[in-house]
């Protein structure tokens, strides 16, 4: 019996051990903060809101559709409202579409999008917060093109390596990138090369991308830790040439590792906490409340999808426990309607996929997608610089120490004696 | 009141009848005395007209009020109050338009005793009906034009592909290599794609004649572009033996993609056309903050005194005596006319007997609002970690292989499905069909799927990964399936089950033998 009286029951599938147990205290940390805000202003139509954690551990599809299974059987939740989860591969997606309920990720997963359109009806209450990992790839590929044609840096050539981790998320952009290359200019003379991961042992082909004397590394693997290893390896004999290595490279722990290492490096993130005054705000909240160490730029995920579920209910008129399929369709509807501009970028849902659109690779209006964010490592004590993408970039690109700085200042592009640009020397 | 005229006091009920009567119409009326004295306002005229006129004026004061009171559009008043001063008791009308926009019609007619009556009439909203006829003729005219100019244009730009098409059927029906046959049909595809664009460009000239066509301009990247020209013009250059080479810029420009290939496509079609030896390159080089697009050919040039009017319509080179082979003409008067359309300057150099440079200048776009192609519709089947993975499907339930297939396909697999065991050794056998992966049904009707998935392994010579599904939960069954080392999953599958064993067999092996989940059973 849902008594209107008691506290509405909300889901968080959360790693709070393993290898993503720093995200998952964050994760939870969003989650926390959130509901007290809520609860602190009378809750959802007057219904406090009660945030139970399951932790998932390794993030596998058993431990991640076990956590699902427990809150809805157990705990009765109205919605599920998470961080990310790697491994579960939509798995989870069943027994929530069997109970009807809302279920917010930012899983950050190419295949949401197909299991989504593929029975839109049964998944009518599973939402992306993020966009589809996907988007890292083209996105990438433009910021490299982008850096190259203002003057920004000037390749020795226009050859990239990848290296991909195993899992699909790192499949996923290191294709996404290799396919996107050609189009801007750039031509992949190394991988995308699967490494085994987890991993710490990159020698070996850093060695192999050695050989192809690229003028970009992009490293797809995403734990920190491993990052971190990677780049003290690529640093022991640096290579001419800008490093990217993906998410992971955001967390402070990458830095603690890399050390001065990690000064130069470009890392990225489609959900990252911006700079404006409404994100600096929320970062001395998220402080105040969890301590220095915490990291706002983390939580804010879950925080952000838990305010944006609650507004959507309040519209809807009410959550819905498990098997009340047509209040839950209510607030499924208002949450495909709404957008909302939250502390990192703006959530509109596309009316397909249920996922969130990109800025700028997809939209080119900033108010309707979340900005694919670009940092820079520049200082390894400092936060990390923004770069990129305007409107929302703080700092400029700089030529990573370990470059040759011959190639600083832009120099003429190379011509033909026709003086056509780009003619290959024969 | 210091009406010369008493409407209220002398006048007769007739008079002020009268009076009441010319008050009541539209048409403002001012009436002159034989000395040029107003004499009469009626108020029409103070409704329609702010110019500041009283009873008992004169009218050279008249006219220097109207010439000045900046009511009027009147381009030199001085000149205009010269002139209508002198046109006193003359019969004569004009139109005027007001500082409002709208329009008056004024006109002057002698009075028997010597002096004169002005009428104002509004015709506004006539002049506004003219105008729309206008228009509207003119309108119906370009049209007429247009459907005339598109029959000429889509007889000319279609011609280019359809040469391709004649080729390449041409060429297919003799090839008998497989590979190269695929590859013709892919060109074929694309010219038919191009000829398809043609049409709507070709349309969109007739419309461009009518003054109708909207630009749509984005930024995007050239080497899609270049990469569609190469598609269509490779064979017409292969047939003449000259070389084609595109050397893609790495450069976002900022104009209409579509109408820019069109102003392209028509220099292409042209070097290869007037080029015997030799051949063409497309280039590019940094121009200001732009592009400036070139088609370098190695061709006969063009005279001096022929690069004026070579974009004029219909205009062919003075020494052009194969009119039948060199066009008509139309190519480059439709790629200077876009141009125009989008503001993009094309230019033409030659030197007679060594070839000719046609180009066309582009701004810079902003790379990050750039296109990617296909963006508005990714899904798994182009972009998932399992796109263009081969993979053999072994089932003998039609219904079950059919929608397994439609699944498979949906995530980008390479998927070839065999109904049996002699089905699936032909597939790879004598097909050449190369799996990473092998799903087989445990049930099938005179073998098992570890037997088939064995004699595909030998078949190989390669101890390719691969997944039992059975319907049979017996767990003698599974435990004789996991005894050989294959993962089982029990029928219905569940797609991302599939999906998750599907990844640990390709990418994470290790995953499978450590996780309780992924190995060996999974429902």
């Amino acid at each position: 019996m849902d008594d209107h009286n008691q506290a509405i029951p909300i889901g968080s599938m959360v790693p709070l051990t393993g290898p993503s147990a720093a995200d998952g205290a964050e994760f939870r940390n969003g989650m926390i903060l959130a509901c007290e805000e809520l609860n602190a202003r009378g809750g959802l139509l007057g219904r406090p809101i009660r945030p139970i954690f399951a932790d998932t551990c390794r993030q596998t599809a058993q431990e991640v559709v076990s956590a699902a299974r427990w809150l809805i059987e157990k705990h009765k939740v109205h919605a599920i409202i998470n961080g990310y989860n790697i491994g579960p591969q939509n798995s989870e997606y069943e027994p929530i579409a069997d109970a009807g309920i809302i279920y917010v990720h930012a899983n950050t997963l190419l295949q949401h999008h197909d299991t989504v359109m593929s029975d839109p009806e049964r998944y009518f209450g599973c939402f992306m917060a993020d966009p589809a990992e996907y988007w890292y790839g083209p996105g990438f590929i433009k910021f490299l093109s982008w850096l190259r044609d203002t003057g920004q840096w000037v390749p020795n050539s226009d050859r990239i390596a990848i290296i991909s981790g195993s899992t699909p998320y790192s499949i996923v952009i290191a294709n996404a990138m290799a396919n996107a290359a050609a189009s801007f200019g750039w031509k992949v003379c190394f991988g995308p090369k699967i490494v085994q991961t987890p991993t710490s042992q990159w020698r070996d082909v850093i060695e192999e991308v050695r050989a192809t004397n690229p003028a970009v590394l992009a490293n797809t693997h995403f734990y920190a830790g491993d990052l971190a290893h990677f780049q003290r390896q690529f640093g022991e004999d640096p290579m001419d040439c800008l490093v990217y290595l993906q998410y992971g490279a955001v967390h402070r722990s990458f830095i603690d590792i890399a050390q001065e290492a990690s000064v130069g490096v470009i890392v990225s993130s489609i959900v990252g906490l911006l700079r404006d005054e409404m994100g600096k705000r929320f970062e001395a909240r998220y402080r105040d409340r969890f301590g220095v160490g915490s990291t706002a730029t983390i939580g804010c995920q879950s925080y952000s999808n838990m305010h944006h579920y609650a507004v959507a209910a309040a519209m809807a008129g009410g959550s819905g426990p498990p098997g009340d399929f047509e209040q839950n369709r209510k607030v499924a509807f208002a949450l495909r309607g709404m957008i909302y501009r939250t502390v990192h970028g703006t959530i509109r849902y596309h009316p397909d996929w249920q996922a969130v659109v990109p800025y700028p690779v997809v939209t080119r209006d900033p108010s309707l997608g979340m900005p694919h964010i670009f940092y820079q490592i520049q200082d390894f004590r400092a936060p990390l610089s923004m770069i990129a993408p305007e409107p929302y970039n703080t700092e400029r690109f700089i030529l990573p120490p370990w470059m040759s700085k011959s190639r600083l200042s832009a120099q003429p592009a190379q011509t033909d004696r026709r003086g056509l640009t780009n003619i290959e020397q024969q | 009141m210091d009406d010369l005229v008493d409407r209220d006091g002398g006048a007769d009920q007739q008079m002020r009848a009268t009076w009441n009567g010319f008050d009541a119409i539209d048409t403002g009326l001012l009436i002159w005395s034989h000395d040029r004295v107003l004499v009469y306002i009626n108020d029409g005229f103070r409704r329609s007209c702010d110019i500041p006129v009283k009873l008992g004026m004169h009218y050279t004061d008249y006219v220097a009020a109207v010439a000045h009171s900046r009511e009027w559009i009147i381009p030199d008043p001085d000149e205009w109050e010269q002139r209508t001063v002198n046109d006193f008791g003359i019969a004569k009308e004009s139109d005027y338009q007001s500082a409002i926009g709208n329009f008056m019609h004024v006109a002057q007619r002698p009075s028997r005793d010597g002096g004169m009556a002005i009428t104002f009439t509004d015709i506004t909203a006539v002049k506004h009906n003219e105008r729309q006829l206008r228009e509207a003729k003119e309108t119906a005219e370009a049209t007429d034009e247009a459907k005339s100019r598109f029959l000429r244009a889509a007889n000319h730009d279609l011609r280019q592909p359809l040469a391709s098409l004649k080729i390449l059927i041409y060429s297919c029906a003799r090839e008998e290599d497989e590979e190269k046959r695929a590859e013709m049909l892919h060109a074929m595809g694309v010219a038919t794609s191009i000829m398809e664009d043609l049409l709507g460009a070709l349309l969109q000239i007739g419309q461009l004649d009518a003054g109708r066509v909207q630009p749509r301009i984005t930024s995007f990247q050239l080497s899609e572009l270049f990469d569609r020209l190469r598609i269509q013009f490779a064979h017409q250059a292969q047939e003449k033996g000259l070389r084609l080479k595109f050397v893609i810029p790495a450069k976002t420009v900022s104009t209409d993609r579509a109408l820019l290939e069109r102003i392209l496509s028509n220099f292409v079609a042209n070097a290869i056309r007037f080029t015997e030896v030799g051949g063409v390159v497309v280039g590019c080089r940094k121009e200001g903050r732009g592009l400036r697009i070139e088609v370098v050919d190695t061709g006969r040039g063009v005279k001096e005194e022929d690069r004026v009017r070579i974009f004029d319509e219909f205009y062919r080179g003075t020494d052009d005596r194969q009119p039948q082979k060199k066009g008509l003409g139309l190519g480059l008067n439709i790629a200077k006319r876009l141009a125009d359309l989008l503001e993009l300057q094309i230019d033409v150099r030659s030197e007679v007997g060594r070839g000719s440079i046609f180009s066309v200048w582009v701004p810079f776009g902003n790379i990050w609002h750039s296109d990617i192609s296909a963006e508005a519709n990714i899904t798994e089947a182009v972009a998932g970690e399992f796109a263009g993975t081969p993979m053999l499907l072994v089932e003998d339930d039609d219904f079950l292989r059919e929608s397994m297939t439609q699944l498979l396909l949906r995530w980008g697999i390479d998927v070839r499905a065999a109904a049996n065991e002699t089905e699936a050794i032909e597939l790879v056998t004598n097909e050449a069909v190369s799996p990473r992966l092998i799903i087989a049904d445990y049930n099938l009707e005179s073998r098992t799927g570890l037997d088939v998935i064995t004699a595909i392994r030998a078949a190989i010579g390669a101890d390719t990964p691969a997944i039992v599904v059975t319907a049979d939960a017996e767990p003698k069954v599974v435990a004789s399936i996991r005894a050989a080392g294959i993962p089982v999953l029990i029928k219905p599958v569940s797609p991302p089950r599939l999906r998750v064993m599907m990844h640990n067999l390709l990418f994470e092996p290790e995953l499978l033998r450590q996780t309780p989940d992924a190995s060996p059973t999974s429902q």
